[in-house]
């Protein structure tokens, strides 16, 4: 009993005891609402040991334990009794603070369950998880779900992007000198023998000034012509077909797609309705694409040495050929590297070179003649600027 | 009546709160709780806000109050998310599967989510009515979300077809119909608003905005026959994927026309954004003019000023602030680069810059709050009385259901809905 009524000395008007001492009665006026009808009913209301407020008709004597206060403007006050619908309002200043001192429950939230701190923690959680989820899970649900996509929906698709790609591109002319063709074929048809690809890759070269290779879905491999151009022997331009070819047994086009999906949904889904969430949720994304696709490269990049090995070539001809190609081969480490699809050049030839072993003395992928041939295969077709430098192999 | 109360306000009049003293604590909390949760205490934010201001708003004497909890917005908000996000994977499905459908994906998404948002609204408003009382008694409203999802879209197509003409009937017939379905108690409120109050404020904003857009891109459509040659744009030769005029169709009249509809635009369209708090305005007060509960009426003498003071105070402040922070920014990274500092200066600049931009943020945030929603919101109820108020005296309690917050976390969830909508 006297913990209970204890309780009042908090607030800060101690000294007096409800229901020991008298403590000093209050009267002041108000208005009382009896919760059926929205008719005013003038009172007096009576502080004492306990809330009296009488009126024409009205007789109401509350306990001051069961009394609760509205938020509303000082000095006007509303107060009732938990779970009843009548309302008294007043805006007496002495009432208003003599209640606050002598009802302890006053401002007792009498549905409130857990404070913010609760919330705040479990929201924090809630996000890291999704976040760890974003991070870690999709990729992995993106490989499982990638080669569960049916052949018929994934050739549709390869063929959407492949043509959304070559008009990105610029509309770069197909190559296809028929002899060179016919050693591409072989070649293709040599490297892939065995090596378990989901499809059998469809390799085009066009005609374009810009030193790169696309794998997209469907095992649809684009090779723009300045690779060759660019390729001081067959094993480094087999090297970046190998390296394709990498992507297509991984199944990545796909697999990014699903990724990115999924990405920027969880993203937006943590941060949806926070001022300035588009920015942190592009730069998140693409964080975590380029995240997955520097793994991809480097897997890919194995996959292509161990292909070219097999196929009687020399894996480290595809650093070789990286360095060439890829005008800033001597980046150093800057802040901004977390967003780089492709890990760093001069790191990847160093992984390649140590991959790749000794060099197998005098072989190559394809004699001097076929290399000849295939050289010429966009002899027919006129030059096209260069202008996307975004993309690398 | 109150003649025992001393109530600050006149019987008969709407006011808020002069000082608003409180709010900026409630809005520094909810803005940086919101960033720690990852958003979600923006339901618990959303809630001490509206509790904040309808307990300011006092209406004939009496305080509003608002009973919604934080996490009822919450669990709607989940419902929400279990009831879209299957809709959005199924649509990312389609998309990837079927890439012919990927280019009408973007409008069914469209059409199927204004659907759901006009859903959401109506619903929205139920839930925000059932969880204010005034006076003791409980604010409801019923009628069919599906009826009003209907009615929306019926009138925003006739709007679409008569190019915009149809718009303020359709902004009446939606008003009717959500104040008719608005209840005090047990006794209804009605709505007397018609499209021909509100034709003079849209047909200025329609003249003068929209009017020689249209007129301009009509011009160009007479002049070119109604044709639109195949070949206007072509690739561009220097950049791949980009298209760009075709030159050989310079000095015709379809370039000359297509000139002038850009000018119009460039003209005209920032016009139009002056011009919406006019309409607003005049459109909220023929709306409150025009609702009556009983034999008590709404009487509003909101001007177009009060609507713009708030935008022109917030604008200045944020113009202010930014040229304050662009000059300390400039200035450090200024003296970092001349006095060649290194890389740690270069990242306490970084870190100055994440810092002033979270503290934007959260200023801006707070601004609104402060300038806006209390400014726009004192406009209105400050210009509203409330005429032969002795009438809401007759208003008794009903025994409804309360509606559940779960279609206002919808609304949430489709971004549609305010947390504070100015008017009813």
């Amino acid at each position: 009993m006297f913990e209970a009524v204890a309780r009042p000395f908090r607030s800060g008007r101690g000294g007096t005891l409800p229901m020991t001492v008298p403590a000093e009665a209050i009267v002041a006026t108000g208005t009382l609402f009896d919760g059926r009808s929205a008719r005013p009913n003038p009172v007096t209301i009576h502080l004492g040991e306990r809330l009296e407020i009488t009126g024409a008709g009205i007789r109401e004597d509350w306990s001051l334990f069961d009394i609760r206060a509205g938020e509303t403007e000082p000095p006007t006050m509303r107060i009732g009794v938990a779970g009843s619908p009548i309302r008294v309002e007043f805006t007496h200043q002495a009432l208003a603070a003599a209640l606050a001192a002598r009802c302890p429950d006053l401002r007792v939230d009498d549905e409130k369950r857990g404070g913010v701190l609760r919330l705040v923690l479990w929201s924090i959680a809630a996000g890291v998880s999704v976040l760890l989820a974003a991070i870690y899970g999709v990729p992995v649900a993106a490989g499982i779900l990638a080669p569960l996509v049916p052949q018929p929906v994934e050739m549709r698709f390869g063929l959407a992007v492949d043509g959304q790609i070559v008009s990105l591109l610029g509309d770069p002319p197909l190559c296809a000198e028929p002899a060179a063709k016919s050693v591409l074929d072989r070649l293709v048809a040599r490297m892939t023998e065995g090596a378990g690809l989901p499809g059998d890759p469809v390799v085009s070269i066009r005609r374009h000034a810009v030193a790169n290779a696309l794998t997209l879905p469907d095992a649809r491999v684009i090779v723009l012509s300045d690779i060759l151009a660019k390729s001081k022997t067959p094993d480094e331009f087999a090297g970046i077909l190998a390296h394709e070819f990498g992507h297509v047994a991984a199944r990545d086009p796909t697999r990014a797609v699903i990724t990115a999906g999924g990405v920027s949904f969880l993203l937006s889904l943590i941060l949806g309705d926070l001022t300035g969430s588009t920015v942190i949720v592009g730069v998140g994304q693409a964080a975590i694409s380029a995240g997955y696709s520097r793994d991809a490269e480097r897997a890919a990049d194995a996959y292509g040495v161990a292909m070219l090995a097999r196929a009687g070539g020399d894996g480290a001809a595809l650093a070789a050929v990286l360095e060439r190609i890829d005008s800033d081969a001597d980046t150093e480490a800057s802040p901004t590297g977390f967003l780089r699809s492709h890990p760093y050049t001069r790191d990847r030839a160093v992984k390649i070179r140590d991959l790749a072993g000794e060099k197998p003395q005098g072989r190559q992928v394809l004699s001097e003649d076929d290399w000849q041939t295939l050289q010429g295969i966009c002899a027919a077709e006129p030059a096209k600027p260069a202008t996307d430098r975004n993309q690398r192999p | 009546m109150n003649a025992v109360g001393a109530v600050p306000a006149r019987p008969g009049t709407v006011v808020f709160d002069r000082q608003a003293k409180g709010l900026t604590g409630i809005a520094v909390k909810g803005f940086l709780l919101s960033l720690a949760t990852f958003g979600i205490y923006r339901f618990w934010y959303i809630t001490n806000l509206r509790r904040y201001f309808w307990s300011r708003t006092i209406v004939a004497g009496s305080p509003g109050e608002y009973t919604g909890r934080g996490k009822e917005l919450f669990l709607g908000f989940l419902v929400a998310l279990a009831i879209l996000v299957p809709i959005y994977i199924v649509l990312f499905a389609l998309g990837f599967a079927y890439p012919p459908l990927a280019p009408v994906a973007g409008p069914i998404t469209f059409v199927f989510l204004f659907l759901l948002g006009q859903y959401a609204i109506f619903r929205g408003r139920r839930y925000r009515a059932s969880r204010t009382f005034w006076r003791g008694i409980r604010l409801g409203q019923d009628g069919s979300a599906l009826a009003y999802v209907g009615l929306a879209t019926g009138w925003w197509l006739l709007t679409l077809v008569t190019l915009g003409i149809a718009f303020p009937w359709m902004r009446a017939s939606l008003e009717r119909y959500r104040i008719n379905h608005t209840l005090v108690g047990e006794s209804r409120m009605t709505s007397t608003a018609r499209g021909g109050m509100i034709l003079k404020p849209w047909l200025l904003f329609y003249l003068v905005a929209l009017g020689p857009l249209f007129a301009s891109i009509l011009a160009l459509l007479v002049a070119n026959d109604f044709s639109i040659p195949a070949d206007l744009m072509i690739a561009d030769p220097g950049k791949p994927g980009k298209f760009v005029f075709n030159p050989d169709y310079a000095g015709t009249p379809l370039a000359i026309y297509g000139g002038v509809v850009a000018i119009v635009a460039a003209i005209f369209i920032p016009l139009a954004l002056f011009l919406i708090p006019y309409y607003r305005a005049r459109e909220t007060r023929a709306f409150m003019n025009a609702a009556a509960l009983g034999t008590a009426c709404l009487h509003s003498t909101l001007k177009a000023r009060q609507f713009y003071w708030p935008y022109i105070v917030y604008m200045l402040s944020i113009l202010g602030y930014l040229a304050a922070i662009g000059i300390v920014l400039g200035g450090s990274a200024y003296l970092i680069q001349t006095s060649g500092l290194g890389t740690g200066a270069q990242a306490l600049l970084v870190v100055g810059m994440v810092v002033a931009y979270l503290g934007s943020l959260l200023l801006f945030a707070v601004l609104y709050v402060r300038v806006i929603t209390v400014r726009l919101w004192r406009a209105v109820t400050d210009t509203t009385t409330i005429e032969n108020v002795q009438a809401l005296d007759a208003v008794l309690a009903s025994s409804r259901r309360t509606a559940s917050g779960l279609n206002e976390g919808l609304a949430d969830a489709l971004d549609v809905g305010g947390a504070l909508e100015i008017g009813f």
